[in-house]
């Protein structure tokens, strides 16, 4: 579904994390619908992006203008600062993705018990329902982990290296439910090293080099090789992601 | 015999004394696992301990007030661990350093003042009483207090048990979410300060964590079930607690310590057999030498 909309703008925003400037002037908009991946070397400033649009980072100059509301938004970091012993089901992991509707008090009804079933049914984690988290190898525990975004019926998904640690399976079904979840109108923004996947997976990027961005189609950097490619800033930034 | 045992294990119980004690023991058992199984899911353990020290200039400034008086004591205790978790927090969001630092400072900096307030004002008597507890002078006054404050946080937990269990999960989550996360924390430590308040009663401002922490890290290595750890952390509490209370009067040990010391070798043996985790366990599901060969062999 192409919509024109976008939910998502940047506008001159400048972010830094402490005294440093990380990232300056970007302007850009993410389509609803898009899914946009985030590349850049080490140190470019992926992260503080992320935590810049997802409001953890107050900008020093410019804005970020969300649309989505707070509890539609989802943002799964990189190896997930979970405590893997945590005595949880993944079951009762999922269902936490309902906060936005039953929040502290409400209890859960048979129809939301109904949609988490279906939710690890689409994800292939029906067999571990009441696996304790603990017990999980990387790849389920991130299925577990989208089933709380589906749950959440996350409309801005920001995931940071969502494939790493992840069997190969487990890539394949992640990748079908983000399109389907973009299909649907959802904002996506991933942060990828691996290239094949992110060709796979979407055909819009931002590029971070030298404290900027730049939107730029996959095809232009997957088509030519690093020798020859255009800009001097695409080259730095290649040059810090692994090659597919 | 049997009769010898019934003796044994009711007949401390004749006294109004042990009866008090035996009550305020059993409301703490009944929260401060609880707690203290939530504190343990956040790695929040050290901090409670450092916490209950935090305590003692609260409890020595109502003390030099207000002479041996239980419940203004446990008010001048709530008061200054509030203020030293609400001080720590300050401290740590405006110079970026982790909270535990200021926190382990701030409760060598109250522990010290206390004791300072304590031996200024006071006999050795009552700093040992106020440092290492004086269950058994629980009189019906404070026993109802602690009762209350108890009850008051049962029922605050199992209010909030959902937003306190995903915030200790992933308090990232609850922080996107824009709501809850705010409050959740704030009420979580107001409970934990609350509950450490009326365990200084029974076990004393050195040792009030520890019907708190070591049922419920005991209770980790039995089970890998929210709703399994939290009875079986109250309950190794209440053993404890009726068995260290009749240990002292039979032997005429300090109740409070004997009471640790049992849900201290109740963490111990979970340690050795608890089957998740434990150390027998883990022993016994090492895989011998020449497994893979032979799960090889197999296929």
């Amino acid at each position: 579904m192409e919509t024109q909309t976008a939910r998502l703008r940047l506008c001159d925003l400048q972010l830094a994390q402490g005294s440093r400037t990380v990232l300056e002037h970007i302007n850009g908009e993410f389509r609803d619908g898009a899914i946009t991946a985030l590349i850049g070397a080490n140190g470019t400033g992926k992260s503080t992006l992320i935590q810049g649009i997802m409001g953890m980072l107050k900008p020093i100059a410019g804005r970020v203008e969300c649309q989505v509301p707070n509890e539609r938004r989802a943002w799964l970091p990189q190896q997930l600062a979970l405590d893997l012993t945590f005595p949880m089901s993944v079951e009762e992991l999922v269902m936490t993705g309902s906060w936005p509707s039953h929040g502290a008090f409400k209890g859960y009804c048979a129809a939301h018990y109904r949609k988490g079933r279906e939710i690890m049914a689409r994800l292939g984690i029906s067999h571990l329902a009441h696996r304790p988290l603990g017990e999980l190898s990387g790849g389920q525990r991130q299925r577990a982990l989208i089933g709380r975004t589906l749950m959440q019926e996350a409309e801005l998904l920001l995931l940071d290296e969502p494939f790493a640690n992840v069997d190969s399976d487990t890539v394949e079904v992640l990748m079908t439910v983000l399109r389907d979840m973009a299909r649907d109108g959802a904002t996506i923004i991933v942060v990828l090293h691996d290239m094949e996947q992110l060709s796979r997976l979407t055909s819009e990027a931002i590029v971070l080099a030298g404290g900027h961005a730049r939107w730029v189609p996959v095809e232009s950097f997957l088509q030519q090789p690093i020798a020859d490619s255009p800009a001097p800033f695409l080259t730095h930034a290649i040059t810090g992601v692994g090659t597919c | 015999m049997l009769d010898t045992w019934i003796w044994w294990a009711s007949s401390p119980f004749d006294y109004a004394f042990m009866r008090r004690a035996l009550a305020a023991c059993l409301a703490l058992s009944f929260t401060a696992p609880i707690i203290g199984v939530l504190l343990s899911l956040r790695g929040l353990c050290l901090m409670s301990e450092a916490l209950s020290h935090a305590m003692l200039p609260g409890i020595a400034l109502a003390f030099m007030l207000a002479g041996f008086s239980l419940p203004l004591m446990m008010l001048g205790g709530l008061a200054a661990g509030l203020v030293t978790v609400g001080v720590a927090s300050a401290i740590s969001l405006s110079s970026g350093l982790r909270e535990d630092a200021a926190m382990a400072s701030l409760f060598l900096l109250a522990m010290a003042s206390g004791v300072m307030l304590m031996t200024l004002s006071g006999s050795a008597l009552d700093l040992g009483h106020i440092l290492f507890g004086s269950v058994l002078a629980v009189d019906t006054g404070t026993l109802l207090l602690v009762a209350a404050s108890c009850s008051l946080v049962l029922v605050a937990l199992a209010v909030a048990y959902r937003a306190l269990v995903v915030e200790s999960l992933d308090p990232l989550f609850l922080t996107l979410q824009g709501r809850h996360a705010g409050w959740t924390k704030a009420l979580f430590m107001s409970l934990t300060v609350t509950t450490l308040v009326v365990s200084f009663q029974t076990l004393g401002a050195l040792m009030a964590a520890g019907l708190m922490l070591l049922p419920a890290t005991a209770s980790r290595y039995w089970s890998r079930r929210l709703e399994t750890m939290l009875p079986l952390a109250c309950g190794l509490a209440v053993l404890s607690s009726i068995v260290g209370l009749l240990l002292s009067y039979h032997l005429d040990l300090p109740a409070g310590p004997a009471i640790v010391l049992l849900a201290g070798g109740g963490y111990l043996i979970s340690l050795l057999l608890g089957p998740h985790g434990g150390m027998l366990a883990r022993r016994l599901s090492r895989p011998a030498p020449g497994e893979a060969e032979r799960e090889h062999a197999n296929v």
